[in-house]
């Protein structure tokens, strides 16, 4: 037999080939999902109720003092804070992260060390210490070492509770961000830059409009969870007596003694504020995910992307974001 | 010959003890293509690039219309020229790889108009001339498509255009082809021939045979970093004299 016979060769039929063919498809039944799915509501409701009844939740009190000035004082010190740390700590990451991929071996040494040293110091020492910092500099000079300085600052006037707060946090934010903005730069093929080049764009052109949006992706994601661990870290300089959002709902119980629902009331606010910088790094992940195929719809997407709510299929969809 | 716009003169470049390029002499006439064939690791990809000084030299000079590409003449010495000064000597020599490198956050056009913009141009005619390079390549219609919705042929042809973008006097192509599925081989070399149709000058590595002979002014051979070989297509492609030349020409044909 030829090869083109065996190829003409009617294709072998069996008896019931019909039937398969008209056959309805069905699916396998889970039981072991709805028992886990009703054990598990069961739980939820638990504590929802528990919540409802409870009478020393004290829910009118929560009420009460929940858009107290006072409260909403802290809050927006809690903001400020966040923002002007997310800023500077981002910055500086930056140029930390350059650094450390230079080739110049003292400027990436520097960077290694700053970034070994901050990463490893709790940030509420940190907060201590630069409290305390009039007691080990009184005066701080700028200047080149051995040489007349040119300014020379008063420490105790300089170091309030505020600025140890937003010195201390940002300090140490940079450290991670500059770990996180490496990442992803090097995630950016080479290749990248050589066409740069070669287009006869300047280095800084090189960095800014191709290399750094490029690395977006990568840095995006690992920096929402940094911010929004920072907001919550910013209830740390409460021990310094900075009147952020904790401390002004401390302070309210310290007098009336209402601890549980004034925690609450705190408790509440951060919801509030960690849902709105998830949703804004949600749009900001969709904005940098230009050029990457075919966009899904919102709730897809938001279902799939916001940090807040846990991803319904991971496995399968970590294929699929890659 | 008319006055050769690339002269390349005692080009050696080391990578470590390794040496790549060793003593390379070649001129490229104004409005003429230059072939460069050559086994894998023979050194042509760095070539190119110190062409435009992607990789600087460690010895010997490249000179395009009668500038030293990255260093200044001082005396005796050759000094490295300011990063700018480079850039400026970049933007007039176009290149094209063979992974295309387009940028994947850009639109096509914006692909092609980032290197006006970085050399001045403005906005609107930077635009007008991004629309009429895509539309030489065949590509007028994908202006708004990112490069991962394009073909590699069509990549390719974009990547073309953008290294026109900048009114280069030189195109260097690196491979241009060998990443690309055959079916889109073709459209990738059409645009190459207009391209010296319209009297630019190129220096084309390639392994197209057929591409070197029926465009190519000048053909030349690279060995273990060192030029074997170097004439008309005929004489280097029919009659090559290097053993090596004829053993891979043999094998490429
Ligand atoms: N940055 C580098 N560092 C060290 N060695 C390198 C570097 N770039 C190239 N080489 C070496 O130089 C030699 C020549 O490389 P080159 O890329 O120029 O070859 P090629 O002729 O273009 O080869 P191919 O056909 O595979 O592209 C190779 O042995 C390569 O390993
Ligand atoms: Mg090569």
């Amino acid at each position: 037999m030829s090869v083109d016979e065996a190829v003409r060769r009617p294709l072998l039929a069996r008896d019931g080939d019909e039937e398969l063919l008209g056959a309805r498809l069905v699916a396998r039944r889970k039981p072991g999902q709805w028992i886990s799915a009703v054990l598990v509501l069961l739980v939820v409701a638990g504590i929802v109720k528990s919540l409802v009844t409870n009478p020393r939740y004290h829910w009118d009190v929560v009420g009460a003092f929940f858009l107290r000035p006072s409260i909403l004082d802290g809050l927006v010190l809690t903001l400020w804070l966040t923002a002007a740390v997310l800023v500077s700590s981002y910055l500086l990451g930056i140029v930390l992260a350059v650094m450390r991929l230079s080739a110049n071996p003292v400027l990436s040494s520097v960077s290694a060390v700053y970034i070994w040293f901050f990463r490893s110091v709790p940030p509420l020492l940190q907060l201590l210490f630069w409290f305390q910092m009039a007691s080990l500099y009184p005066q701080i000079s700028l200047g080149i070492p051995f040489l007349k300085p040119f300014v020379t600052i008063e420490t105790a006037h300089l170091f309030s509770g505020l600025l140890a707060a937003f010195v201390g946090l940002t300090f140490d934010m940079a450290a991670f961000a500059a770990e996180i903005i490496r990442g992803g730069l090097v995630s950016v093929e080479a290749g990248q830059t050589e066409a740069a080049k070669a287009l006869g764009l300047s280095k800084a052109r090189i960095f800014w409009r191709i290399v750094l949006p490029q690395a977006m992706p990568a840095i995006i994601p690992a920096s929402g969870n940094l911010l929004i661990g920072l907001l919550k870290g910013t209830s740390i300089v409460s021990v310094i007596a900075v009147q952020d959002l904790l401390y002004s709902v401390q302070l309210i119980y310290a007098q009336n003694y209402l601890v549980i629902p004034l925690l609450l009331v705190a408790t509440i606010w951060y919801l509030i504020l960690v849902t709105i910088l998830s949703t804004i790094q949600f749009f900001v992940e969709r904005h940098y995910a230009r050029g990457k195929g075919a966009r899904s719809g919102f709730w897809q997407l938001w279902r799939g992307q916001l940090p807040l709510v846990p991803r319904s299929r991971p496995r399968r969809d970590l294929e699929v974001l890659r | 010959m008319s006055e050769p716009l690339v002269r390349v003169r005692g080009l050696s470049k080391r990578f470590g003890h390794h040496t790549v390029l060793d003593g390379i002499d070649l001129d490229v006439a104004r409005g003429s293509v230059a072939v460069v064939l050559g086994p894998s690791g023979s050194g042509k990809s760095t070539l190119l690039r110190t062409v435009n000084h992607l990789e600087k030299p460690d010895a010997g000079f490249v000179e395009v219309n009668g500038e030293i590409i990255g260093y200044r003449r001082d005396g005796t010495r050759l000094r490295e020229l300011s990063d700018r000064a480079i850039t400026r000597q970049r933007s007039r020599i176009g290149m094209v790889f063979q992974q295309f490198n387009l940028f994947p956050h850009k639109t096509a056009l914006e692909n092609v108009l980032e290197g006006q913009l970085a050399a001045g141009v403005r906005r609107g005619p930077a635009e007008a001339r991004g629309r009429e390079l895509l539309d030489r390549v065949g590509l007028a219609d994908k202006e708004r498509s990112y490069p991962r919705q394009m073909s590699g042929g069509q990549q390719q042809r974009v990547a073309i255009a953008r290294a026109l973008a900048v009114e280069p006097e030189l195109m260097l192509f690196d491979e241009p082809t060998s990443a690309l599925d055959p079916e889109m081989v073709g459209e990738v070399l059409g645009v190459m021939k207009d391209l010296a149709r319209t009297g630019m000058t190129m220096i084309v590595v390639t392994h197209e045979i057929g591409f070197a002979r029926e465009v190519a002014d000048q053909v030349v051979f690279l060995d273990e970093g060192r030029l074997v070989e170097a004439g008309t297509p005929d004489a280097v492609l029919t009659e090559p004299t290097h053993e090596r030349a004829r053993a891979f020409l043999s094998a490429v044909l």
